[in-house]
């Protein structure tokens, strides 16, 4: 279990600085279209598929860090061993099974792009599979995390 | 069985204050509770929700989501630089002659920086750093310092090109698309260049409002702010005047909100460089909290998508919309009607959540009743930024105290907060009363891309139909 969460950090240790090269292009876009008037689209493009691929990793970052929002007031009141309960139920009854559902919904129509190398619809420029592949991503993700909450949560 | 969809809501806000539980494992929790109930008695196939692969695909390649981290990237770095606090400095400073100098500074700073920091969270976090120190070392009352924060944090909201703003945008250019189908309108679909060029008016107004607020409700503050450096002036001047070029490059049309994002992300990162305030080992910590907090709200997103798409199975948009017909309103009493639901949710919901939840829920209902959607826009924007504000549960008031350096009681601080309430009040007010006071210039001149971007979304609605 410490093998998965170590590779689930893994993960998003690597992805989390593509927010810079996506800032990076998506600024050119605008040189790129008004000056030099070219190429504007492909980068557009690959600032899709790293924007597409750091959100899948993001909602696994913001569980590891405790970032989603929650409403505290009430809760707060709540002893610590029973919101660690909590929080281990709704790793098996709701994030497990959405997750299920989404790589379910996702494996094939994933699978299919990428055996075709799908390009953007478009512009015809190649790499649209990997935005579909990070949907899939983006489950597996949560499915491990919820995984490794369930059977060892972190300490709070 | 098409009332599941207010039930549904209903218990998602149950289960997030009883529970605690973030609220996309709420929103996804309760949706997979009412999935498994409506298969189980037949009320919609199960293959209904495969639809889900589609809906998260069509996030992914959303170009207006993009924005999202970059916001957030820059309101990480405006807290990790020293740029907000030189403004701050150089802001009181130059307003201490009215005596509340730094209670000013600190509006200001919240115009300036909330609408490029996107999400009210990271400019409560900012506001709380820089400015609540020195408001309560010039004597300032906790409470009236804490409510001060939640205003500043949440003006950013109203002005353009705010993250709500675009989100809002969005889910109302959805929404109007939607009620165009439904009742056959021709009307031009808004855009969320409209919807910024509606809310540049009422944002103005509120700003003025809110310092009037300011000036009224708040005790001169003792304590003059230390003398500033030419160098201070001139970077605050040149900060000043480049986001100001920005907001107004993107509130005007002449920049898309999503590049105007990158380039001041860049420009910060090369700021952070060229004055070596941005070390490696802070980048990493940057780029990891941009990550996150990206994912909070992305999440938000994928869980909301999750939920209309169960509730529209249950059939309840339909629903809704048919009850608002048959009870007779007129555009003004179904208006009133769709803004005081939004204004109940807005007492336990956030932002964020009541426009990825809510506002798909009602707004196509309302919008195929009351012909003006720039107007329902700017109404719902002005109701949302509200609902960041009011106590105890509004996002903004419950980060300020969280991190507030003193405790506030409840009461204390909900007195403090209204001077601003009834400041939003009244914008709301002259909002409903007098529609002309938005701009609408943009309403028949609007950009190339936009007209794509409607286009694309109205191809998505049909596809979203077919599915069903």
């Amino acid at each position: 279990m410490r093998l998965l969460d170590r590779g689930i950090g893994a993960v998003c240790a690597a992805v989390r600085w593509l927010v810079l090269p996506l800032s990076l292009l998506l600024f050119l876009q605008w040189p790129l279209r008004d000056l030099v008037q070219a190429h504007s689209r492909e980068a557009n493009d690959a600032a899709q598929i790293l924007f597409a691929l750091f959100v899948a990793a993001a909602i696994t970052a913001a569980t590891r860090h405790r970032s989603h929002l929650a409403v505290d007031a009430f809760a707060q009141h709540i002893a610590p061993r029973w919101r660690e309960r909590i929080a281990r139920v709704t790793a098996i009854l709701v994030l497990a099974p959405w997750a299920a559902l989404l790589i379910f919904a996702g494996a094939v129509p994933a699978w299919q792009s990428i055996a075709e190398l799908e390009g953007f619809p478009e512009t015809m420029n190649p790499g649209y599979f990997l935005i579909r592949a990070a949907a899939v991503l983006l489950a597996l993700l949560v499915l491990a995390q919820a995984v490794v909450d369930a059977v060892a949560p972190a300490e709070g | 069985m098409e009332a599941a969809g207010l039930w549904m809501l209903a218990a998602v806000a149950v289960v997030m204050i009883a529970t605690g539980l973030p609220a996309w494992v709420a929103l996804t929790g309760v949706t997979l509770a009412f999935a498994a109930f409506g298969v189980v008695r037949g009320v919609f196939d199960v293959s209904i929700l495969t639809a889900l692969n589609g809906r998260v695909v069509g996030l992914l390649e959303n170009d207006l989501l993009q924005a999202l981290p970059l916001f957030v990237l820059m309101g990480v770095l405006i807290h990790r630089l020293p740029l907000a606090e030189t403004l701050f400095r150089v802001g009181a400073r130059a307003l201490e002659p009215t005596r509340r100098g730094k209670p000013l500074a600190a509006l200001g700073l919240g115009v300036l920086f909330a609408p490029m920091s996107g999400s009210v969270g990271a400019s409560v976090a900012m506001l709380t750093r820089i400015v609540q120190p020195r408001l309560e070392s010039a004597g300032l009352p906790a409470e009236r310092n804490v409510a001060l924060v939640c205003m500043s944090a949440t003006l950013g909201v109203v002005i353009p090109p705010s993250l709500v703003l675009i989100l809002l945008g969005d889910a109302m250019m959805r929404a109007h698309t939607e009620a165009s189908h439904a009742a056959s309108l021709s009307a031009r679909i808004l855009n969320t260049q409209d919807v910024f060029h509606g809310a540049l008016v009422p944002g103005a107004l509120l700003v003025l409002a809110s310092a009037l607020a300011t000036l009224v409700s708040t005790p001169a503050t003792s304590g003059r702010e230390a003398s500033v450096r030419v160098r201070d002036v001139a970077t605050a001047a040149l900060a000043a005047g480049a986001i100001a070029a920005l907001l107004g490059g993107v509130a005007l049309g002449y920049l898309y909100a999503v590049e105007a994002a990158a380039a001041g992300g860049v420009a910060l990162v090369v700021y952070g460089f060229a004055t070596r305030s941005l070390p490696a080992a802070a980048l990493r910590e940057i780029v990891d909290e941009c990550l996150s907090i990206t994912g909070a709200l992305f999440a938000l997103l994928v869980a909301a998508t999750f939920f209309t798409l169960v509730q529209r199975a249950f059939g309840t948009d339909r629903w809704l919309a048919a009850l608002l017909a048959h009870a007779g309103l007129g555009p003004g009493a179904s208006l009133a009607a769709y803004l005081a639901m939004l204004a109940a949710c807005a007492l336990v919901l956030d932002a964020f959540e009541m426009i990825f939840v809510v506002v798909p829920l009602l707004a196509p209902a309302v919008l195929t009743r009351v012909d003006d959607a720039m107007w329902v826009a700017v109404l719902t924007l002005l109701v949302l930024q509200a609902s960041f504000l009011l106590p105890p549960f509004g996002y903004a008031v419950l980060m300020a105290r969280g991190r507030s350096r003193v405790p506030v009681a409840t009461r204390g601080l909900a007195l403090a907060l209204v001077p601003y309430v009834a400041a939003q009040l009244c914008v709301v007010a002259a909002v409903l009363a007098f529609p002309s006071l938005l701009w609408r210039e943009a309403a028949t001149v609007a950009p190339a891309a936009s007209e794509e971007e409607q286009t694309r979304m109205l191809e998505k609605q049909l596809e979203g139909g077919e599915q069903k």
